[in-house]
């Protein structure tokens, strides 16, 4: 761990997690024993090959799934003690999500997606800080549009916007630019970028592109359910270099 | 391919357990109403083969005066004819048989029956052969006060052999129980109460001149065909007198019932099977376009491996079929238990059924499963048809096969159909075209409303939810976009519930027409501040009436200033049979205002006769014309106009006097007495003195005017809660297509939901956003179904119905109770399709391709 990191106040963790799928003769351990602090105001990389366990931890920090022993606490709210009311309210109130497709209600406009999580917790989002949001999404007079008359890259940074308008502790993306081709994926990630250099936000995503990864200011690699190296200030070349020693 | 199709009915088996619901309850509606259909009749049959088994001939008048409680009305016979017919050759038996109505009171000084089955009383015929009731207690009358009453009245009555009670003849006679009597093993001829005199008392009582008989029955000889006998009576008898073989008697009174009440019986509950199995068959239809349409890839699979579109086709009907012959088997099964409630229902509301157990006639099963069948292969067979159209490529791509958006031409079409039909049935009710214009407009009008419901469907469910969304804020914002984001989907599913609350609607409208219409005609024409009636089926003016000494008592009772009887009775004017009100002429003009147009009331006499305006301008009658008439006693007259009348709520078409009918009736009875107060008399206390006077007579109702005018139409209620129980089936089908439409669209939208989970919905929030697109699809339908329904019924009052109904009443309060109750079922129907959504699991929900 660098000085830096040190300094930093922990926006979310876990300590010892894990999470075993099915039953103790075929049991596998998706998560085995991550232990991992997520630092406020910085954008985190998860990476890791398919199957290395790099969703769960998303889906277990997020309060979307929970673990099998093992504590995950978001802005030190200790996930495992949450019901599904309370975890509900934590999710709309404290955490954002981006996922890597279908991240927008077909039905709304983009600014009526941007504004669901205040909505949903019966709250109208802060003005200025929408102002602030909406002029770093850049969209300018797209907002009253459906998702189906927007672009894929579009509809990812409406999914961006909406996850930042709340101010959450933290910012989940799920291969926000999977589904994107390299140029829409820039802009996103550009996005992403700006929102925590700008705004201080917090931000964990996990990819397994090499080219995100250096977006970011730290990447943590997992392999078979453990962190097994982080590399501050990724480039996209360390990165590569250091999946190659994985085999991955 | 069936191997297929059978994969795919188990793979789909929960989407489609709605669909099979839904056949299920259109084929049990239909199959409980052909049984209750056929178990009437076959109970009819029997009871009508009981009464005349054992005589070969019955002897009677070959004039038919008029029916009276389901018997067809002919004058009585000189009694001297029994002996004539008891001398023919082969005739072993000639009994006189003398018969009339005539009401039992119970122990609690109270009718029994009356409401509507026939309250009769004969003599007690002693050949057993010959009587179709068998004593089972007691003995037979052998003195004129004692009776022979059947096990059902004595229970209803409380009677034992031995009691002493009152016969009203309609004279209050007393007598003494001294036998119980079943009818064959039946506790009497269906509901109606039989009570069995002595000849001697019968001929005193029952018919106006004791050298009269109604009837002769006879017994043949053994070896004598009843045929033979029949015309070999018939040489013996006079003119105007026929002979009719047991036998036929039966066949005759089997038709008789089948033309009327059975047949309308039937007809109605036909009509509303159809109903039912046609919301079923929407229903159905719009399961099978989303099942479809979320199979497309599937289909566009097969394409792309070969499978050609006539494969598809049959392949999703071979499903269809299945789905619909399942559903009819079990529909089936489950119209026995309709069929018996029913029946049930049918007693609840006093028509009284004869007893027996259901009768299964193959051929019903056929038609109510065949019918099923077919309904469900047609609902099917477009949504298939549109798979198949599917292109293979498809299967690479997310492609629609269910267009969410209408089409113009949809739009440009339904507006036609509507505005045509509207027009059609407008012009038919207001103007002189007539009644097929009513109804052309009306089914036009209906099937321009279904078309153009998918166009309507997003501005008007939009419409409805402003105040959701304004009210529940995103969740009731979600539920109105999910409501709107089909207009398709939405408008077939509501449509089913439009086309059952348009029957509703339209009956509702209809009956408040009638009520209204009832009022107004009690309020223009009755002057009189107190009926005395008895209450016959749904509360109406009927029953067996009473002694006309009571309007005399009546009369002379302080405080009273008129009071006077009105009878009705039946005779063939002009050769048809009709029904007459008989009236004193001067008496019944000081409490009932007969609107006269021409001639005068007051001035009737025996050989006068009073008619509608309508009447006569349709014989084209006015005063001074002379109308040949044939009494009930056989004679034949002539009456003379002199008067017409435009009041008809009272009295109907025909008035005659008291003085021309009371030396030719059978037996003279008041159905009511008007009474009106002497100026300054204590209502409430003249009202006491009638009810006392009245306690001989069987404790008839006495009523006020508002009392007299609320039972004037209370009928209708009757009719309307009959109307409302069939009724609940169709929309207990229509709200099962509205949960299942939801539980398919909630399997289709499960990534969007597990979004709006994972972003902050909770459970309690997802199932609201359900419920209130629920309400909102509940209320477009309901809406809808109360607009057409609305319309339907004004359109029948102001044409179909002609004068019958004389105003068209809106009832706003009920319709809006209409749109509550479809809200609340709305809420209900959204309850499962709800607890599916909040029960999604987040993370599947994201991750489902």
């Amino acid at each position: 761990m660098t000085a830096t990191q040190l300094r930093t106040p922990i926006a979310a963790r876990t300590v010892d997690a894990v999470k075993r799928y099915g039953d103790d003769a075929t049991a596998v351990n998706a998560l085995d024993g991550v232990t991992i602090d997520i630092p406020e105001a910085r954008f985190t990389a998860i990476m890791g090959p398919s199957g290395s366990g790099k969703s769960t931890l998303l889906h277990c920090l997020a309060g979307l799934d929970t673990l099998t022993s093992g504590h995950a606490s978001v802005g030190g709210i200790d996930l495992g003690t949450l019901d599904d009311r309370a975890l509900t309210r934590l999710r709309r109130e404290r955490i954002g999500f981006v996922f890597q497709s279908f991240n927008l209600v077909p039905t709304l406009t983009a600014l009526e997606n941007i504004t669901l999580p205040a909505r949903l917790a019966g709250t109208r989002p802060d003005p200025a800080w929408l102002d602030v949001v909406i002029a770093t999404v850049g969209l300018g007079d797209r907002l009253d549009h459906r998702p189906s008359e927007l672009s894929g890259g579009q509809q990812q940074r409406v999914a961006v916007a909406r996850a930042l308008a709340t101010r959450p502790a933290v910012i989940f993306a799920d291969e926000p630019t999977g589904n994107l081709d390299s140029r829409s994926g820039g802009a996103v990630l550009d996005f992403l970028r700006r929102a925590v250099t700008e705004l201080g936000q917090t931000i964990v995503m996990v990819t397994h592109d090499p080219n995100a990864a250096g977006y970011a200011d730290a990447a943590t690699f997992l392999a078979d359910g453990r962190v097994i190296d982080t590399i501050a200030q990724p480039t996209t070349q360390l990165v590569l270099e250091r999946m190659k020693t994985l085999g991955a | 391919m069936l191997l297929l199709s059978l994969r795919n009915l188990w793979a789909h088996r929960r989407r489609l357990v709605g669909t099979v619901v839904a056949v299920v309850l259109g084929v049990a509606f239909l199959s409980g109403t052909l049984l209750l259909g056929d178990t009437l009749r076959a109970n009819f049959d029997a009871l009508f083969t009981q009464t005349t088994a054992g005589t070969d001939v019955v002897v009677r008048s070959a004039t038919v005066i008029g029916d009276d409680q389901r018997q067809n009305r002919r004058p009585d016979l000189d009694a001297t004819l029994v002996d004539t017919v008891a001398h023919v050759d082969g005739v072993a038996d000639a009994q006189p048989y003398v018969t009339g109505s005539a009401q039992l009171l119970g122990r609690n000084g109270a009718t029994i029956g009356g409401a509507g089955p026939p309250t009769r009383a004969a003599n007690w015929i002693t050949d057993p052969v010959l009587n179709p009731y068998r004593l089972v207690e007691g003995r037979a009358p052998e003195a004129d006060d004692e009776v022979v009453v059947n096990r059902g009245a004595a229970n209803t009555g409380g009677l034992h052999v031995g009691d002493t009670t009152t016969l009203l003849t309609p004279e209050p006679v007393t007598v003494r129980v001294v036998g119980i009597a079943t009818f064959g093993s039946a506790d009497g001829n269906g509901p109606s109460t039989f009570t069995g005199l002595t000849l001697h008392a019968a001929q005193q009582l029952l018919v106006p001149n004791p050298s009269r008989v109604t009837e002769i029955h006879v017994r043949g000889a053994a070896g004598t065909s009843p045929d033979q006998l029949a015309a070999r009576i018939q040489q013996a008898l006079p003119p105007g007198v026929e002979t009719i073989t047991g036998t036929q008697l039966a066949a005759e009174s089997i038709a008789d019932i089948n033309s009327g009440f059975l047949g309308f019986v039937r007809g109605a509950l036909t009509g509303f099977a159809v109903i039912a199995l046609l919301v079923a068959a929407l229903s159905i239809h719009n399961t099978f376009s989303i099942v479809v349409a979320q199979r497309t890839r599937e289909s566009a699979l097969l394409r792309a491996l070969g499978a050609s579109r006539r494969q598809i086709v049959v392949g999703e009907l071979t499903e269809t079929a299945i789905v619909g012959l399942v559903g009819a088997a079990v529909g089936w099964a489950a119209g026995v238990g309709i069929a018996i409630a029913l029946k049930a229902m049918f007693d609840a509301f006093g028509f009284a059924l004869p007893a027996g157990g259901l009768v299964f006639e193959p051929t019903s099963a056929i038609v109510a499963v065949l019918t099923g069948l077919a309904a469900t292969l047609v609902a099917g067979t477009l949504p298939a048809i549109r798979s198949s159209r599917v292109a293979p490529i498809a299967a690479l791509r997310d492609v629609a096969v269910e267009p969410a958006v209408p089409t113009r031409r949809r739009g440009v079409l339904g507006t036609v159909a509507v505005v045509v039909g509207v027009g059609l049935a407008v012009d038919g009710a207001l103007g002189s075209r007539g009644t097929g214009f009513t109804i052309a407009g009306v089914v036009l009008t209906v099937v321009g409303a279904v078309a153009l419901g998918p166009v309507i469907a997003r501005p008007v469910a939009g419409a409805i939810g402003a105040p959701v969304a304004a009210w529940r804020g995103i969740t009731g914002a979600l539920s109105r976009q999910n409501a709107r984001r089909n207009p398709r989907r939405t408008a077939a599913t509501a449509s089913a519930l439009m086309i059952g609350v348009a029957v509703v609607a339209a009956f509702t409208v209809v009956g408040s027409s009638l009520k209204a219409s009832a009022t107004q005609g009690v309020d223009r024409s009755l002057t009189a501040d107190l009926v005395i009636d008895r209450s016959g089926f749904g509360g109406r003016s009927g029953g067996s009436g009473f002694d006309p000494q009571l309007a005399k008592d009546a009369a002379s009772a302080p405080g009273v200033e008129v009071a006077t009887g009105f009878a009705s009775g039946s005779v063939r004017l002009d050769g048809a049979v009709r029904g007459v009100t008989v009236v004193d002429a001067p008496a019944a003009t000081k409490v009932v205002d007969f609107g006269v147009d021409d001639g005068s009331l007051s001035s009737m006499s025996a050989s006068s006769l009073a008619v509608s305006d309508s009447a006569a301008r349709a014989r084209h009658w006015r005063v001074g014309t002379v109308v040949p008439i044939v009494y009930p006693d056989g004679t034949s007259s002539t009456l003379t106009v002199a008067a017409i009348y435009s009041h008809t709520d009272l009295v109907g078409d025909y008035t005659i006097t008291a003085s021309a009918w009371s030396s030719h009736a059978t037996q003279l009875v008041d159905t009511q007495v008007f009474v009106r107060l002497a100026p300054g008399a204590d209502a409430a206390a003249t009202r006491a003195a009638l009810a006392k006077l009245g306690a001989p007579y069987g404790q008839p109702r006495i009523q006020d005017r508002a009392e007299f005018a609320a039972n004037a139409a209370a009928g209708v209620n009757t009719i309307l809660g009959l109307v409302y129980v069939m009724l609940v089936l169709a929309i207990v089908i229509a709200l099962m297509g509205i949960a299942n439409t939801l539980s398919l669209s909630i399997h289709e939208r499960r990534r969007e939901l597990g979004l709006l989970r994972a972003v902050g919905l909770d459970r309690a929030q997802t199932r609201s956003t359900v419920r209130w697109e629920s309400v909102i699809i509940a209320v477009f339908g309901t809406l809808g179904g109360v607009l057409l329904g609305t319309f339907i019924g004004w359109a029948f009052v102001e044409g179909a119905a002609g004068d019958a109904i004389a105003t068209f009443a809106l009832p706003p309060a009920q319709l809006a109770v209409f749109v509550v109750v479809g809200a609340v079922a709305g809420v209900l129907a959204g309850i499962r399709p709800a607890r599916t959504a909040a029960r999604l699991d987040v993370l599947q929900a994201i991750a489902a391709e």
